[in-house]
C-alpha cells in the first residue's frame, strides 16, 4: 500500500482526506510580514470594522496557499502541481475553523493527470471557495 | 438606458504592460518564511535531500510564493489610510469598490531556490456584465513568470470584481 495516490489506483470519487485550517491573530500577522502585505484589514480589528467586516479578514492569497498544501499534502512530493483556480465568495476572518474538501473528478490516463473539484467551507457548511486543481501523479 | 462603467480610455489599456518586468532571485529564507506562515511544512521546501528525492534540482517553494517574491518594499510613510500602498496598476472605472474574485494558476516548470525569475504583468481582459446586484465589471491581471533560461514557469490570472 502506497503512501501516496499513483495513476495505477486513483479513480473518480477518491476524496481527499479533508483539512482544518484556524488562523488565529499570529497566523495572520506572520503572513502578512512573510508577503509584505501592508492591508489594514488584516491586523486591525477597529479598522476592519470600520470598512464593514466582522472582524479581521483572512488574506485571499494565504487561503490560496493553504488550497496548494491541501493538494500536495494528498498527492505526495513527487506529484507535480499543474493548475489551480478558486473563487473568492466570501471573507474569512480571524479565528475561524476553515475546512477544506476535495475529490477526483476526472482521470487523464494518457497525461497521468487527474482533475480535483475542492471546496473550502466555514463550520455552518457555507462555501468560502470552489476551486479545482490538476495534478500529475506518478506511474508505478 | 445603458451606461458604461469602463472608461474608453480604460477599455484602450487592454493588452497593456501594468507592471513589470521586475526580476527577482528565489531565495530559501523568504520563500520558508512563507510556508511556516502558510503551515505548510512540506520538506520539499526545507530540506535538499527530500527535495532532490522528489525530482527536483534543489529546494522548491510553495507554488504561490512565486508572485510575492516579487514583491519590490516600498516605505512605510507611503501606505494610505487602508495600509495599501498607492496602486499604480490601477485601472480607472466607474465603480466604487473593487474586490477579490479569484485566482487561476497554471504551473508549467518547477521553480527552485536560485532560480532567477520574471515577472510581468498584463490588463488580460475588462469586461461589464450584468449580475444579480446590477452591473458590475470583471478585470483580468495576468502574471507571467519567465525563468533565467527563458522558460516560462507560471501563469497568473487575478480576477477582480468592481461594482
Amino acid at each position: 500500500m502506497n503512501e501516496y495516490p499513483d495513476m495505477a489506483t486513483v479513480e473518480v470519487g477518491d476524496e481527499l482526506p479533508s483539512m482544518d485550517k484556524r488562523a488565529g491573530e499570529a497566523e495572520l500577522f506572520l503572513y502578512s510580514a512573510a508577503s509584505f502585505n501592508p492591508h489594514r484589514i488584516h491586523y486591525d480589528r477597529e479598522y476592519a470594522h470600520y470598512e464593514g467586516h466582522q472582524d479581521i479578514v483572512v488574506h485571499g492569497p494565504l487561503q490560496g496557499s493553504w488550497l496548494t498544501q491541501f493538494v500536495t499534502d494528498w498527492a505526495g512530493p513527487r506529484a507535480r502541481l499543474l493548475s489551480v483556480e478558486w473563487q473568492n465568495r466570501a471573507s474569512a476572518f480571524v479565528g475561524e475553523k476553515l475546512t477544506f474538501s476535495g475529490s477526483v473528478v476526472s482521470v487523464d490516463q494518457v497525461n497521468g493527470s487527474v482533475e480535483l473539484e475542492i471546496y473550502e467551507r466555514k463550520e455552518d457548511g457555507s462555501v468560502l471557495m470552489p476551486a479545482k486543481a490538476t495534478v500529475k501523479l506518478e506511474r508505478v | 438606458m445603458f451606461s458604461s462603467l469602463i472608461p474608453p480610455e480604460s477599455l484602450a489599456r487592454v493588452g497593456e504592460i501594468l507592471a513589470g518586468p521586475i526580476t527577482v532571485r528565489i531565495d530559501s529564507r523568504e520563500a520558508q518564511r512563507y510556508a511556516q506562515a502558510c503551515g505548510d511544512l512540506n520538506p520539499i521546501y526545507f530540506d535538499e535531500k527530500s527535495a532532490q528525492a522528489a525530482g527536483y534540482r534543489t529546494l522548491t517553494i510553495p507554488p504561490l510564493f512565486v508572485t510575492h517574491a516579487l514583491v519590490t518594499p516600498k516605505p512605510a510613510s507611503t501606505l494610505r489610510v487602508d495600509g495599501l500602498y498607492e496602486d499604480s496598476t490601477s485601472v480607472n472605472l466607474e465603480v466604487a469598490r473593487m474586490m477579490f474574485g479569484g485566482e487561476e494558476w497554471d504551473f508549467l516548470e518547477p521553480v527552485c531556490v536560485g532560480d532567477e525569475i520574471t515577472g510581468t504583468t498584463r490588463l488580460l481582459d475588462l469586461d461589464q456584465k450584468e449580475g444579480k446586484k446590477g452591473p458590475f465589471v470583471r478585470l483580468v491581471r495576468e502574471t507571467t513568470f519567465i525563468n533565467q533560461d527563458e522558460e516560462v514557469v507560471a501563469r497568473s490570472r487575478q480576477i477582480g470584481i468592481a461594482r
